[in-house]
């Protein structure tokens, strides 16, 4: 086991690097760079000072150089400084975040809430009506894009009904560390975490699904009902577990996915998050942070099938790794 | 059986459809209610018309504030004047820091401000004298050195940021030694006692009634935070100060701001308790200020139609300094000579620029996809510098017929009878137009300009074949990629109505290229000693605005409006950004809570 995670480990290495060159080559291919255009607001400016600037930021330098500096920096934990927001972009992740792992997992665990139990009912009880409503929904939550059904969520219950805030992590006047602040955070949450949760269930209902009714004609299963084993029991005892399985191995890529954020949750309710912040440095060619936010999901991605794999080797003592 | 739960099955599905389908209706476009919607898409706005300043007559009561940020691109945080560069930092900065001198309706330094000003005989040396009661938030008073440090850190060759690129910065006396690292201080500016400062200047520019900076950095705060480092400091980015009417208390970073009153205003006690700024989507902010989560924003005219009438919220509008172009690839820029080269071929005939401008109807595309929100332009001064503004330009007004006889006259026929004119050669004519994509009024916008160009004959293409995003366009213009022919574009003007910065022969940001001796001589001229006399000035640049529309290296097309909705209970606010008839001190509300409609 060991064995495997290291050799694992050890691929990581060439795999990062590639990467690496990927997204450094890709982003200096993007039109335009952070000084480009930003300055018809601002036509107080000359050639000379322009030029001086680019020379300051090493944006003059070929795309080689360029990239041996970045990756220098980048190994002793440098992600460079953000041209936009003027300050290191460790900084500029630190602050957002917290914000975003909070958004991902409460998305996770209310996916995982909603989506186990309809799972299970429709699973067990094909065909019937609650089945063809769970798999309605979930076709429909595939395909509903998730800006429009955000938007949707907004009106609906941030200003038509005004249940919840509708922009922004927290309320800005509550006083950090009291009751209220948790509070304010709790609620700002739940509006976009529940948007994200209600679109996001159909891998989960449908995996558990069919694993269940995969299950449900199996050999063992058939002889645990011969045995006289009650049907609750058959399902709780042994069909669910054996179809959780390729939910739990699904696990690893999830948590790992949720330092990505949500690019459309987190702008339409203004939510101050790292989804945001890529697109924002998109649109403006803020490359040291673009490259930052790829490079960190990259890794995280293979993290992420490392965990998957160690978890299913877990919870499945029929898989083995040597 | 099966078809049944299948018929119910659909039914339900078609059901939830419908119900989503009403909500949005209902959400979206809820002016649909008022009966003359109808009428309102096609009606004309003027933003003439708007009030400048919101109506209320009610009593004022110790409230908060809530101004709403609307913006895509993010809050960066960096709060500082010398080195803010997005605009919602800019929007932020002005409750807790102003400059020392305020400005009048022609954005001209006054002596109302927290300074006053004398300029020299020889016009080329300021002395500011900054008032005894004007302290920053830390209760240090706000002295002369303070506005000698914010010239130093902009001149230093550490600085990060993008103010040292003013030509009025870098015509002090002694900055260029100072900022290439050969003196440590600037010989033209002098303390002279501790509330007493003079900047001279090696030529005398009347851009300095409009353009001088005054914005002084609090030394005693930030001194000892290296230049470089002075971006990234907690001391800009999260506890700031400054000296204006309102102390900020928390920032929660790329969402919003709390500022509480600052009792030793120098100018008195600011009527409102405190404010609230937070970051609105675009997307939300009608409903945002529908129910009273916003007091003020700034409102996106395209939305303006669908808002129009809401009861709770009054717009009130102005021109912004700003105009639409559609400029003409006439050369290149010689980054070693550091100078623009007229050397295109494809535009140098001046009929044929001419014919292009009297081809398209801007009229059209202002009322049809503007609502009347922008409108045409006719001179490169907008109407926004009512000193300079020549109002008996004529511009180029709609008239196809003018457009092909020019044409005619060029040279320009068509030869083969395709319906498309040949150049004078009789070879094939293609004009390749590049056009900026965002927005829903883009891609129509960009068809109708090249339908209208087709009516008079002419054969023009999108680059590419389709819009450009924003950084290829400005990479592509900047770099006179010679894929490029005609070029769609804006410019914000700033307060200085001087623009050399823009035109000159010398300066990148002439994306036409476009070089002429009369027109060095009049922009020379417009920035001399000679022109601190309004009347000369206003002459030349009358000159000047009658030159550039007779040769048109540039087709201005639109100007435009700016609009804020502000909330009913919202008092003493107005929409002219640069705050000559009104002042945050005295914006108020007259009841605790916003009304919502």
């Amino acid at each position: 086991m060991l064995k495997f995670i290291l050799r694992r480990i050890v691929i990581m290495i060439p795999q990062l690097f590639l990467l690496s060159i990927l997204v450094f080559l890709l982003a200096k291919a993007m039109p335009g760079d952070a000084l480009t255009g930003r300055l018809a607001n601002n036509p107080k400016m000359d050639a000379q000072t322009l030029a001086e600037m680019k020379e300051k930021l090493g944006l003059n330098d070929p795309p080689y150089v360029q990239y041996v500096r970045w990756i220098k920096n980048l190994m002793q934990g440098d992600l460079g400084i953000s041209y936009i927001h003027q300050q290191p972009v460790t900084d500029l992740l630190s602050e957002r975040i917290g914000n975003t792992l909070l958004l991902s997992a409460c998305i996770l665990i209310l996916s995982y809430i909603i989506a186990i139990p309809l799972g299970i009912v429709s699973g067990r009880w094909t065909n019937s009506l609650a089945d063809k409503l769970i798999v309605g929904y979930s076709y429909l939550s595939f395909a509903t894009p998730l800006f429009i059904f955000a938007l949707l969520m907004l009106f609906v219950f941030g200003f038509i009904l005004g249940w919840f805030p509708t922009g922004g992590s927290v309320n800005i006047q509550v006083e950090k560390g009291t009751v209220d602040y948790y509070i304010s955070k709790i609620n700002h949450l739940i509006l976009p975490s529940l948007s994200g949760a209600l679109l996001s269930t159909v891998g989960t209902i449908q995996y558990l699904r069919n694993e269940i009714i995969d299950t449900k004609i199996k050999d063992f299963v058939k002889t645990a009902r011969a045995k006289g084993v009650p049907e609750s029991r058959i399902y709780s005892r042994h069909i669910l577990r054996n179809s959780f399985l390729p939910i739990a191995a699904f696990l690893g890529y999830e948590i790992t996915g949720l330092i990505g954020g949500s690019i459309f949750l987190e702008s339409i309710f203004s939510y101050p998050g790292i989804g945001q912040l890529f697109l924002q440095s998109i649109m403006q060619r803020d490359y040291s942070v673009i490259t930052a936010l790829v490079m960190i999901s990259g890794l995280a991605t293979l993290l992420g099938t490392l965990l998957s794999d160690i978890i299913l080797s877990a919870v499945d003592p029929r898989i083995r790794i040597e | 059986m099966r078809r049944k739960w299948h018929w119910k099955f659909f039914s339900v599905l078609a059901g939830i459809i419908l119900l989503l389908s009403a909500c949005s209706n209902s959400s979206s476009t809820s002016s649909n209610k008022e009966p003359n919607q109808n009428k309102q898409t096609s009606q004309k706005e003027d933003i003439s018309k708007f009030p400048i300043a919101v109506k209320n007559d009610g009593k004022l009561v110790d409230g908060v504030l809530t101004y709403g940020l609307v913006y895509d691109t993010p809050f960066e945080g960096t709060l500082s004047r010398a080195f803010y560069e997005g605009q919602p930092d800019a929007e932020v900065l002005q409750f807790f820091d102003e400059p020392l001198l305020r400005m009048n309706e022609n954005y001209e330094i006054t002596n109302d401000g927290a300074a006053t000003y004398e300029l020299s005989n020889d016009k080329k040396t300021i002395t500011i004298k900054i008032k005894d009661n004007v302290n920053w938030h830390d209760g240090e008073p706000v002295k002369a050195e303070d506005l000698e440090y914010a010239y130093l850190v902009i001149g230093n060759k550490d600085y990060t940021g993008v103010r040292y690129g003013d030509a009025l910065i870098q015509d002090i006396v002694g900055m260029e030694e100072y900022h290439s690292g050969k003196t440590n201080k600037i010989s033209g500016i002098k303390v002279i006692d501790d509330k007493t400062l003079s900047i001279t200047w090696k030529h005398a520019n009347p851009s300095v009634l409009t353009g001088i900076w005054t914005s002084p950095l609090p030394k005693h705060y930030l001194k000892d935070i290296p230049i470089k480092q002075l971006a990234q400091s907690d001391k800009i980015r999260k506890n700031p100060i400054g000296f204006g009417p309102f102390k900020i208390k928390k920032i929660v970073p790329g969402e919003s701001v709390e500022f509480v009153r600052n009792d030793d205003y120098w100018e008195g006690k600011p009527n409102l308790k405190g404010v609230i700024v937070k970051v609105v989507s675009p997307k939300v902010v009608l409903q945002s200020l529908k129910k009273g989560e916003i007091d003020i924003a700034e409102f996106p005219t395209d939305q303006y139609v669908n808002a129009k009438g809401t009861k709770n919220i009054q717009f009130i509008g102005a021109i912004d300094l700003a105009y639409n172009y559609i400029g003409f690839k006439l050369g290149h820029w010689d980054a070693k000579k550091q100078e623009n080269v007229m050397d295109n071929p494809k535009f140098q005939n001046k009929k044929l620029r001419q014919a292009m401008a009297y081809a398209i109807d801007n009229q059209a595309v202002a009322d049809k996809l503007y609502h009347g929100l922008r409108f045409p332009a006719t001179t490169l001064i907008p109407p926004s510098f009512p000193g300079y503004y020549d109002k008996t330009a004529k511009g180029y007004s709609y008239n196809p017929e003018k457009a092909k006889k020019l044409l005619d006259e060029a040279g320009y026929k068509d030869k083969d009878g395709d319906g498309l004119r040949e150049d004078p050669n009789g070879k094939k004519f293609t004009i390749n137009f590049l056009s900026m994509s965002g927005g829903d009024i883009a891609e129509p916008l960009a068809k109708f300009y090249i339908q209208c160009w087709k009516d008079v004959g002419l054969d023009v293409q999108l680059v590419d074949g389709r819009l450009a995003e924003f950084n290829s366009f400005y990479d592509m213009v900047e770099k006179d990629d010679p894929k490029v022919d005609v070029f769609a574009a804006a410019w914000y003007t700033g307060t200085d109505v001087d623009p050399y910065g823009l035109y000159g022969r010398d300066v990148m940001f002439n994306y036409s290229r476009w070089v002429n001796d009369k027109n060095d001589e009049l922009l020379e001229k417009g920035h001399s000693e000679q022109a601190f006399d309004t009347e000369y000035r206003k002459e030349i640049y009358n000159q000047w605005q009658e030159l550039m529309n007779e040769e048109v290296p540039v087709i201005p097309t639109l100007y435009r409006s700016i609009i804020y909705a502000v909330n009913n209970r919202v008092k003493n606010y107005s929409a002219d950004v640069y705050q000559f008839n009104w002042k945050w001190k005295d914006v108020g509300v007259t009841s605790e809570t916003p009304e919502v409609e």
